[in-house]
């Protein structure tokens, strides 16, 4: 059980930044999901916690010692890879055990933590089976076992659900929650699934272009985004952003006009939600695009100007392509970001 | 589709005949050793042709009489063997080190231990035989190995490097991850995962070894060092005159061992031998 300090880590590959100037603390038995699309460094960060690469710059404490240029074999640190890694050679049984034998655990509790480990992940028919006998879904269970039987002060996922069909992800990763609170181990988990991330975190670290955008729980992310960069990556389908000017308390834009805060002023960036968006009224004037029933909602995709809106609407509601549709966002749910990007707050 | 598929059935037995075809063309040969081996020596040299020659193990008597084939054998199989062993115990770390390993010049050290297959044989032959006299390893079975160790070591390190290149490298994180050290990683991980690459490479480097000829013929003067291929040469069937039954019957007992490897590598041979067409 450890807590993890990053302080200020760097990795350059030559002129190209992977990761900058990165700042962290995980607390100890916390799951904390890096977030981000592919390049966005997160699963660098993830290889420089494990040992598997050297930061350029910046240290790297687990659970109070710094072990930064401590080689991987050194840090107890167990890793779940997103192909798997199951040894193809050695039948499950074996596969689970090499992390005991390597780490000089003593063989005559070998037996007892093998089919413990691989009870905890349902897999205690298959010890025998080479992996390659294995459906993706028992070869991802093998690696989970693979890690946990070590009992180490830190696990680390690096997407280990994205190899997996729909429905098997998402059991798999009830299973990963169910696990990660029973063994109470510090979880660090690389994904760029945004559902995985809200479902699994205590906190979401959302990364991109190798610096971090902003840090919180899942409902500080979904209901307080930093910036146009958090707001557009959470939320499926994604949070609206307009682009348009705001002067004297109204937003406008090609079909838009909207109330605003008064501080909200130039060149600005509106971001509402689907769900915040209701079929109604006038603050947005459009034709209808598309509707998208889902069974439980439907969503109806509204081109206003240029700018194609997201509404999610009550799950009967029907209409034919390029009608006019008036629609109305719920005041208390609109975002605001400046020409940088950056959420405009107002002067508490 | 303008025209129309041709039935099932018939392009099967249009590829078994184009391809039995074929196969009967590459037999002919060994199938015409094999007929004159088995044959009287006085139905080997005959102004008409003979197409149901009589059966006959005169050939196979006399070369089990007179020719000490059991020792030519042991010679090839010890020297052949041992090179092989060499090539593994060498070429495997070296494999590692170019497929994994980051250093500077990774790649000229690759590119110069596959260099070393380009050069013509011959120009070494001089020193190398002064090289063994010095040594005084003339003569004898052990230079033999480590001329056919070094002969195919460079052939061996491409090929299993290339096996190598395909391991997913996730393998070893998790190793690593999983608390191995280097030389753990390699015995538990890697050989095992490539071991049809190692297999190959022993396999391509035997055949070789068997019928290396150049250097054996430098340093075997005696049966004390004569492998099959270089006894072969020698071979004129004893004191009276050339006996071409006797001839054809040893070639075909050298061919048995390399058909032997061969069939045993046939699914991974075209990949050992088109190594690194690819990658690397």
């Amino acid at each position: 059980m450890a807590s993890i300090h990053l302080q200020n880590i760097e990795k350059r590959y030559g002129g190209f930044v992977g990761v900058q100037n990165m700042s962290l603390e995980i607390a100890d038995e916390e799951f904390l999901v890096l977030l981000g699309p592919s390049g966005c460094g997160k699963t660098t960060t993830m290889r420089m916690i494990a040992g598997l690469e050297l930061p350029t710059d910046g240290k790297i404490v687990i659970g109070g010692e710094e072990m930064t240029e401590i080689d991987a074999r050194d840090r107890d640190v167990a890793m779940v890879f997103q192909g798997y890694a199951l040894y193809p050679n050695m039948s499950i049984y074996e596969n689970i055990r090499f992390p005991l034998r390597m780490r000089g655990i003593p063989a005559s509790e070998h037996d007892a933590r093998i089919r413990q480990a691989a009870d905890m992940v349902e897999l205690g028919g298959f010890l025998d089976r080479k992996p390659g006998a294995l459906s993706g879904g028992q070869r991802q269970r093998a690696a989970l076992a693979r890690a946990v039987v070590r009992q180490p002060q830190v696990f680390l996922m690096d997407e280990p659900l994205s190899n997996l069909d729909a429905k098997l992800r998402q059991s798999m990763r009830v299973q990963i929650k169910h696990m990660q609170r029973q063994l109470k181990v510090t979880t660090v988990y690389v994904t760029h699934d945004q559902i995985e991330a809200m479902t699994l975190a205590d906190r979401i670290v959302i990364m991109n272009k190798g610096a971090i955008q902003q840090v919180g729980t899942p409902d500080q992310i979904y209901s307080d985004p930093a910036n146009t960069f958090v707001a557009g990556f959470i939320g499926s389908p994604p949070m609206n952003l307009i682009e348009g000017t705001a002067q004297n308390g109204r937003f406008v834009a090609p079909g838009v006009s909207a109330p605003c805060p008064d501080y909200v002023r130039g060149k600005v960036t509106l971001g509402v939600r689907p769900e915040d968006c209701h079929v109604g009224g006038d603050d947005l004037q459009g034709m209808v695009y598309g509707v998208e029933p889902t069974g439980d909602t439907t969503y109806l995709t509204v081109l206003a100007g240029t700018k194609k809106i997201e509404v999610k609407a009550a799950r009967e509601y029907l209409s034919d392509i390029d009608v006019p549709v008036g629609i109305t966002f719920d005041p208390a749910h609109l975002y605001f970001f400046g020409e940088d990007g950056q959420r405009i707050r107002g002067t508490a | 589709m303008a025209k129309p598929r041709k039935s099932r059935g018939e392009s099967l037995l249009l590829r078994y005949l184009v391809l039995g075809g074929w196969a009967l063309v590459c037999l002919l040969p060994i199938l015409w050793f094999l007929s004159i081996g088995f044959r009287p020596r006085t139905e080997v040299i005959t102004p008409h042709p003979i197409y149901w020659p009589t059966f006959s193990l005169d050939a196979w008597h006399l070369l089990m009489s007179d020719w000490p084939i059991a020792l030519y054998l042991r010679n090839s199989v010890i020297a052949v063997a041992g090179s092989v062993v060499i090539d593994l115990l060498l070429a495997i770390p070296a494999a590692y080190a170019l497929a994994r390993y980051e250093f500077k010049g990774r790649e000229d050290i690759g590119f110069y231990i596959l260099s070393t297959r380009m050069m013509a044989p011959a120009i070494v032959a001089v020193p190398i035989f002064f090289l063994f006299k010095t040594l005084g390893l003339l003569d004898s079975v052990w230079a033999l190995m480590l001329i056919y160790a070094a002969i195919n070591l460079s052939l061996v390190t491409w090929i299993i490097r290339s096996y190598m290149l395909d391991i997913p490298k996730e393998l070893e994180d998790a190793a690593r991850t999983d608390g191995a050290g280097d030389l753990t990683i390699l015995r538990e991980i890697i050989v095992p995962a490539c071991l049809p690459g190692i297999i190959t490479a022993a396999v391509i480097a035997a055949i070789f070894a068997i019928n290396e000829f150049l250097f054996t013929l430098l340093i075997a003067s005696t049966s004390n060092a004569y492998t099959m291929s270089v006894a072969l040469a020698n071979f004129t069937g004893g004191s009276d005159g050339i006996i071409y039954n006797a001839i054809a019957l040893v070639s075909f007992i050298a061919f048995v061992p390399i058909l032997i490897l061969v069939i045993l590598i046939q699914k991974h041979l075209s990949r050992g031998l088109t190594m690194g067409a690819v990658k690397g």
